[in-house]
């Protein structure tokens, strides 16, 4: 008999930050990155970082990739890779170590990526060299620091029925909806989703992986609910949880249901 | 000012084209020049409804392709004045029909009547689509059961985002409930939904309750639209229904069971 395999083997998604690079000179960026950490010391602190190589091609600039991913170990960056960029410049990447990686198709963005894809105020930005972003976002986006003011983004509000056939993603956001979601209809926001209608339909929460999220509902009578990729369908439901005021959570890998006092 | 009325419903075999018939004849004897077409091609059902199919020389897919002109094709009905019917194709399939091809030929009739009934075919494709396109007002027909409502809902969801009016961002289409096979007392033995039911649902206005009949099957075997059969509870609620499309203020009536009278308690057995 073979011994069982010491490991398996598992496909799986990470979200991770991009460092959008606009100049290629480590002596530019480390210290421009480095007076960015320092408004917000705990700020991508032991992240791992993906360099973007884009704006690198529209400017011409050579990195020196091996200073560069030295300066950010010293400021406490993991340099794990790049993205973008043309194949010399991945190969001279790849030289030191940097693995060469591919944007995955999306389904859901986080919601970082969609305040920011939309036209914001221009935050301060700290520093002009250093544009860090989430994975896999395609447009280049202002730093966002975490202690940065972070405008608002009001949830979608839908006030007409949702009827069968009817799907309503809200990016990024909240989505609430003052009437009802009949059967056949599918509500999905990254954030929370509110029904002050009855539920009759689908509703999924936190699409994009955020297990916070919850879904609010006066009259519950969905088909299936689902909170950042567990879901419940119709029949797995207690029946006494139907038609009641409730609130569905998450707790771990467990549905909570709890009555909306 | 004419007015392009759609029948729809999404499910089939519930009402639309004896609706269609039965509201086209009803705006006719109330004197307003109406036309019903027929969008259900390769399944053409109107013109037996409305007892013509005899008559049938040319359908819409000829106009549209232009082997006809449209007053070669359209029928007069012979009971009603004001009234007439263009067929569809019984040869034809509905790629035959165009968009551009439907939007002339609703342009011409707006321009010589005042309400053009569409007989949606069933189903949300392609030939229910271009039924709906153009329309002002919707009737919708559905059934007191849950698949016949849950399909009117989705038909309601591509009025709202697929008809003209919407791409326009026109006022959108006034959209109607018509609830038809209706059987009080079945609803009341919770066989069927209730009028509430559907509605709280669906949540348009309620245009009328047409009970289940057996008048209806009759009617439209003879080709007779059965608004025209005065005897008929369906006849009498299509009338109604008609009345209040107008804006006439009329009670419902049928949504409760009928009250038997003695007679007919008596020869229950018998009946």
């Amino acid at each position: 008999m073979a011994p069982p395999q010491p490991f398996a083997i598992r496909g799986t998604n990470f979200n991770m930050v991009v460092l959008q690079l606009r100049d290629g000179a480590p002596d530019v960026v480390v210290p421009a990155l480095e007076r960015l950490i320092k408004q917000s010391p705990a700020f991508l602190r032991d992240s791992p970082v993906v360099l973007g190589l884009d704006d690198l091609v529209a400017n011409g600039s050579q990195p020196d990739f091996a200073g560069l991913a030295e300066g950010l170990r010293s400021l406490r960056l993991i340099p794990v890779g790049t993205t973008g960029g043309t194949g010399s410049l991945r190969q001279a990447a790849a030289a030191v170590g940097l693995a060469q990686l591919t944007k995955g198709q999306q389904l859901f963005k986080t919601k970082g990526q969609t305040a920011a894809a939309e036209p914001v105020e221009p935050t301060p930005a700290p520093s002009p060299e250093v544009i860090a972003e989430p994975a896999a976002s395609v447009d280049s986006i202002e730093t966002k620091a975490e202690s940065a003011p972070v405008e608002a983004e009001p949830a979608l509000l839908i006030t007409a029925p949702v009827r069968a056939g009817n799907r309503i993603y809200a990016q990024g956001r909240d989505i609430i909806c003052t009437a009802t979601v009949n059967a056949g209809a599918e509500l999905i926001a990254d954030g929370h989703v509110h029904v002050y209608g009855a539920l009759r339909g689908r509703a999924i929460a936190g699409a994009s992986g955020f297990e916070e999220a919850r879904i609010f509902a006066l009259n519950f009578d969905p088909e299936l609910v689902a909170i950042a990729g567990f879901y419940r369908v119709r029949d797995d439901l207690e029946s006494n949880l139907i038609g009641q005021r409730l609130q569905v959570s998450l707790n771990g890998e467990e549905m909570q249901f709890t009555p909306l006092v | 000012m004419s007015e392009v009325i759609v029948v729809t419903s999404g499910k089939g075999g519930v009402g639309k084209t004896t609706t269609s018939a039965a509201f086209a004849t009803g705006l006719a004897m109330r004197g307003h020049k109406t036309v019903v077409v027929d969008f259900d091609v390769g399944l053409r059902n109107l013109d037996l409804i409305m007892g013509c199919e005899r008559r049938v020389v040319f359908d819409i897919i000829n106009v549209i392709q232009g082997e006809a002109k449209l007053a070669q094709a359209l029928i007069k009905d012979k009971r009603v004045e004001n009234l007439s019917i263009l067929p569809a194709s019984q040869t034809r399939d509905k790629d035959a029909l165009t968009q551009e091809g439907v939007e002339k030929i609703l342009d011409q009739l707006r321009k010589t009547h005042d309400y053009i009934v569409c007989d949606s075919p069933a189903g949300i494709e392609r030939g229910a689509q271009l039924a709906l396109y153009f329309a002002d007002q919707a009737i919708v027909v559905t059934n007191p059961e849950v698949s016949s409502v849950r399909d009117s809902d989705r038909i309601l969801g591509v009025l709202a985002s697929r008809s003209q009016r919407s791409e326009q961002g026109r006022t959108p289409v006034k959209e109607q409930l018509l609830l038809t096979r209706y059987d009080a007392a079945r609803v009341e033995r919770g066989e069927m939904l209730k009028v509430d039911d559907v509605q709280e649902i669906l949540a348009i206005p309620l245009l009328g309750i047409i009970p289940e009949s057996q008048s209806v099957l009759q009617a439209s075997n003879q080709g007779v639209p059965v608004i025209l059969e005065h005897d008929s509870s369906a006849g009498r609620a299509y009338a109604d229904a008609v009345g209040r499309f107008l804006g006439e203020d009329i009670p419902h009536r049928y949504a409760e069971p009928e009250k038997k009278g003695l007679f007919s308690r008596l020869f229950r057995g018998a009946a």
